[in-house]
């Protein structure tokens, strides 16, 4: 053969290489998923809480086991989980030949050293769990040991702080350190307030997973920048929509809106410990008199969603939910003002993260307060800051978003009771902080829902909270992404199984 | 002055439009047929949402239901108060500060010209956003950094228009008869820098209305549900699809509101053959 006719040869080899090595490549990537949010603050898995912090982390870690986003129960790490006759015990088999990114092993040391970290810096998840001890069993398995039964202690283990680290890694936090986990991606560029790049975790101990060859955060803390940036094809992923804007985005052929039922709910919370502007309940009755929440629904929210009642259960849990008839009455407010405080008007600050429509929530609420001798001064803040600097802890009177919770026990341990980790009211009552006891230990659904209607009614009496609506998570994504199932705390959203056609 | 603008159709116009602003300033609430914050509501009373520019409404209601018109009117006289009494103070303590540096010169001149010169290498806004996450968002703050930012821009056009004039007869003679430095500089040399001042004073206004509205938009500047223009755009800008009468009238205001105190500027600039710096 000369070596003219070669050359064809040789080409048509050449291409068949070519073309053979694309297909193998297509056949491992799935594209790299660019998601578009807030930056997330505190990056310490144990006790990042929002959205942004969660997904930050569970991307790089593994949970044990994790609440599903159809709200199940599902095996991770552990391999499934034993529960004790008595209730007092729970045994979670590991899998093997796992990987630290690093490339030391997962054994249960690292689940131990989790869960005791947890309790030492008290993260939310331990609320959950209450007390407990942890130990290994064999190199492969964890015994969890309980004083007494707790019906939700599944759901602690479960919690979204609950992510796995190496033992010993005491500042997970800490990106200078290097980041050990387990998870799906490895972060290679971190830079706070633009970006977090991250690569597939070759290792990885699902086989096949994950299918995205990497995923980026880009930071955009302006939730209409955020659509813009979904629009033009900058991200592919945003979770933090607001009702005004799905008209906008499902105009858009591009996009898919996702909208998931949830229990996300905004609070308006009045503090009522001592000194504070709630302290007296007839302060606290006269806001809830003075808020017409049907005309809420119907305004801000455009009737997209459920009016709550004065706690945070809501028709996600339906057997627990009764939606109660919420009275507005603007003179019996006025009466309740004068009588309180022997004025006729009450002024004060109200502070409102400037993210959802709670602009519009408090703009609405003004309207109405005035006409219930209540005069308010609306002070936006930026929502990272809001939370980070803990202002949202003191101030009198705000609006505050709560995520959703796996079971309603959540919401009551973290923000209910005496002591709780974001008890954002400082609201104190003896008889709440007994029964929220006792439903812990209620696995009779039945006994459990009668508890929650004491607590429900109590609430309503003297409780310091007000629920204008609970209402469904909204996301969206561009059309090219395959396989994202959003969760209710979309922080948690699985990205393993998500493909980005490129 | 006002005589000579008259003549100049264009600078006719810039009167006219401040004019108008002004009387919108002072008259607009009570013009306004409802109220900034009040929601409009049907014969049902349901709140009216993004109802279309009407007889009624006539430019329409916004997001939350209320009526654009009279939001725009009511801030005017935020728009026109806060630049306004920012470009007061500025000038009154620049034209002191220029003054003083141009008429003594030496050590203190380079200094405080050099201390002036790194001041103005920082963006202006991107100074203004700093100085308000420090103060915190309210009306005194965005008046403090408005003034804190203009004023080396005009004591550098004061200074300049000092030194020329400090080296002049009428200022040496005045010496010589044993004037005062006070006397000098108020009754000699103040009448003198008086149309650059005039022109200064009605360049940065304008600019302070950008400033303003652009800090009000970024959300530093008032708090909701205040009628200010820049606010009232940045709550707008989600809706240019459902509501975009609720974008455009605020945002036209503030452009007409610019124009017009540019060309009045102009005019006074051609009037006083004056050519000023522009930031």
């Amino acid at each position: 053969m000369t070596i003219h006719k070669k050359v064809p040869f040789l080409l048509m080899l050449l291409l068949w290489v070519l073309a053979f090595s694309g297909v193998v490549s297509a056949q491992g990537g799935g594209g790299v998923l660019r998601v578009g949010m807030n930056a997330p603050i505190n990056l310490d898995p144990a006790t990042g809480s929002n959205d942004p912090e969660i997904l930050f982390n569970r991307t790089m870690y593994d949970y044990l086991i994790e609440v599903g986003a159809d709200g199940s129960l599902v095996a991770n790490l552990a391999t499934s989980w034993e529960v004790g006759e008595d209730g007092l015990t729970y045994r979670f088999p590991l899998t093997e030949g796992v990987l630290f990114h690093d490339g030391s092993d997962f054994t249960s040391a690292d689940v131990v050293y989790t869960f005791n970290r947890l309790k030492e810096l008290g993260s939310p998840a331990v609320s959950l769990m209450g007390e407990f001890e942890v130990s290994a069993d064999g190199d492969y398995a964890v015994v969890f040991t309980l004083p007494a039964p707790n019906a939700d202690f599944i759901f602690g283990v479960a919690s979204r702080h609950a992510l796995i680290l190496s033992e010993g890694d005491t500042t997970p936090g800490d990106l200078e350190d290097g980041v050990n986990g387990t998870g799906p991606f490895i972060l290679s560029e971190y830079s706070p307030s633009e970006r977090a790049v991250f690569v597939r975790n070759e290792n990885y101990w699902i086989e096949g997973q994950p299918v995205l060859d990497g995923v980026e955060f880009i930071f955009i803390d302006d939730a209409l920048t955020q659509i813009d940036a979904l629009r033009s094809g900058a991200v592919d992923f945003i979770f933090k929509v607001d009702v005004d804007q799905v008209f906008t985005l499902e105009s858009d052929a591009n996009i898919a809106v996702l909208s998931v039922p949830t229990n996300q709910h905004p609070v308006i919370r009045i503090r009522s410990d001592e000194g504070s502007l709630g302290e007296d309940v007839r302060i606290r009755q006269a806001f809830k008199l003075a808020t017409n929440r049907y005309e809420l629904l119907d305004t801000v929210q455009e009737g997209l969603g459920i009016v709550g009642n004065n706690d945070p259960i809501g028709p996600k849990y339906a057997d627990f939910f009764i939606p109660q008839d919420q009275a507005y009455d603007a003179a019996a407010a006025c009466a309740l003002i004068l009588e309180a405080t022997g004025e006729e008007r009450l002024s004060t600050d109200f502070y409102v993260v400037n993210s959802f429509n709670y602009e519009s929530l408090a703009v609405a609420l003004q309207q109405q307060w005035a006409l219930g001798c209540i005069d308010v001064n609306i002070l936006l803040r930026e929502e990272g800051i809001y939370y980070a600097d803990t202002e949202w802890l003191e101030v009198d009177l705000g609006i505050t978003g709560w995520g959703d919770r796996p079971v309603p026990q959540g919401y009551f341990v973290e923000a209910y009771v005496t002591g709780g980790p974001y008890n954002e009211t400082h609201f104190s009552d003896p008889e709440v902080d007994a029964l929220v006891e006792q439903a812990a230990t209620a696995s009779n659904l039945a006994d459990r829902a009668a508890i929650y209607g004491q607590i429900s009614a109590i609430f309503a009496e003297r409780g310091s909270i007000i629920i204008p609506w609970f209402a469904s998570v909204i996301g969206a994504t561009y059309s090219n992404v395959e396989g994202l199932r959003m969760h209710p705390f979309p922080g948690q959203t699985d990205f393993r199984t998500v493909r980005v056609n490129q | 002055m006002i005589q000579e603008l008259i003549k100049r159709p264009l600078s006719l116009l810039g009167l006219i439009i401040v004019g108008i602003f002004v009387f919108l300033a002072l008259f607009g609430s009570n013009i306004a047929p409802y109220g900034y914050d009040d929601f409009m509501r049907d014969d049902n009373g349901r709140v009216m949402k993004r109802a279309e520019p009407s007889a009624d409404h006539l430019l329409g209601t916004d997001k939350d239901g209320r009526d654009v018109f009279s939001r725009v009117l009511w801030g005017a006289r935020d728009i026109m108060l806060l630049p306004g009494i920012a470009t007061f103070f500025s000038v009154i303590f620049g034209t002191a500060l220029g003054m003083t540096i141009g008429y003594f010169g030496g050590w203190i001149d380079e200094l405080i010209s050099r201390l002036f010169d790194s001041l103005l290498s920082i963006p202006a806004l991107v100074l203004a956003l700093v100085m308000l996450g420090l103060l915190g968002a309210s009306p005194f703050g965005l008046v403090l950094v408005v003034v804190v930012l203009y004023i080396p821009i005009i004591a550098r056009v004061i200074r300049s228009a000092t030194l020329n004039i400090r080296s002049k007869g009428y200022i040496e003679i005045a010496k010589l008869r044993g004037e005062s430095t006070f006397y000098i500089l108020t009754r000699e040399i103040f009448p003198s820098i008086l149309p650059a001042l005039t022109v200064e004073a009605a360049l940065r206004f304008s600019y302070a209305i950008f400033l303003v509205t652009s800090l009000g938009f970024l959300g530093l500047g008032v708090q909701p549900p205040s009628p200010d223009w820049g606010r009232m755009v940045e709550e707008a800008r989600g809706e240019v699809l459902r509501a975009p009468w609720a974008l455009w009238s605020p945002a036209a205001a503030i452009a007409i509101l610019v124009i017009g105190v540019n060309l009045l500027a102009d005019g006074l600039r051609r009037i006083f053959r004056y050519e000023g710096t522009m930031r």
